[in-house]
């Protein structure tokens, strides 16, 4: 099933971070990860090595997507072959993330995130109710 | 179930986007199947207050 062709006038990407994509054409599949321990901490203390993922279920616990238990018949006509696009602005594209202009065939993208807030106790009492 | 598309004109004139983070995904094109899952996780125990104990260290 030959897809539509793509037609961008003008893309305009400031930043392309940590393992992120441009692309431009085709491709036939995509998977990409991300993690991230996201630790807030009250003062600037750094330690250096810290942060193991397999100690948190987050990064651990298998995400099953939900089961196809139906016969999908699929058909698609394309009485236009172009998808027109005339400008693309963004300013930043991070962590594993992703502008593809073109077709692909499958796409799995899986992101993972761990927020901890670590905060001073002095001064602090009066907020916990 | 019979799933038929018919594809006729498709034109944007503009994208403006702030920012595309944590495996997402801007698609200008054909695909069969897109499967995005994530996992956020703040628990009430993550808000941790008193003295910072260092968390588990790096596995090499």
């Amino acid at each position: 099933m030959p897809g539509r062709t793509s037609v961008v006038d003008k893309a305009k990407v400031f930043i392309v971070s940590y393992s992120s994509i441009f692309q431009i054409g085709d491709s036939h599949y995509i998977y990409k990860l991300s993690r991230a321990l996201a630790v807030q901490r009250e003062a600037e203390i750094f330690f250096g090595d810290e942060g193991n993922f397999a100690a948190f279920q987050t990064f651990t616990r298998p995400i099953s997507p939900p089961p196809i238990d139906e016969p999908i018949s699929i058909a698609h006509h394309h009485l236009s072959p172009i998808i027109k696009v005339n400008n693309i602005n963004i300013i930043g594209i991070s962590s594993a993330s992703m502008l593809n202009i073109g077709n692909s065939h499958h796409v799995a993208m899986e992101a993972r995130i761990k927020h901890i807030r670590q905060l001073l106790p002095t001064g602090h009492e009066q907020d916990i109710g | 179930m019979i799933f038929e598309v018919y594809n006729r004109n498709l034109c944007v004139d503009n994208i403006n986007i702030t920012g595309v983070a944590s495996s997402s995904m801007v698609f200008v094109g054909d695909t069969d199947t897109i499967q995005l899952a994530s996992i956020f996780d703040t628990p009430p125990e993550s808000l941790i207050i008193g003295p910072f104990v260092p968390l588990a260290p790096e596995v090499r």
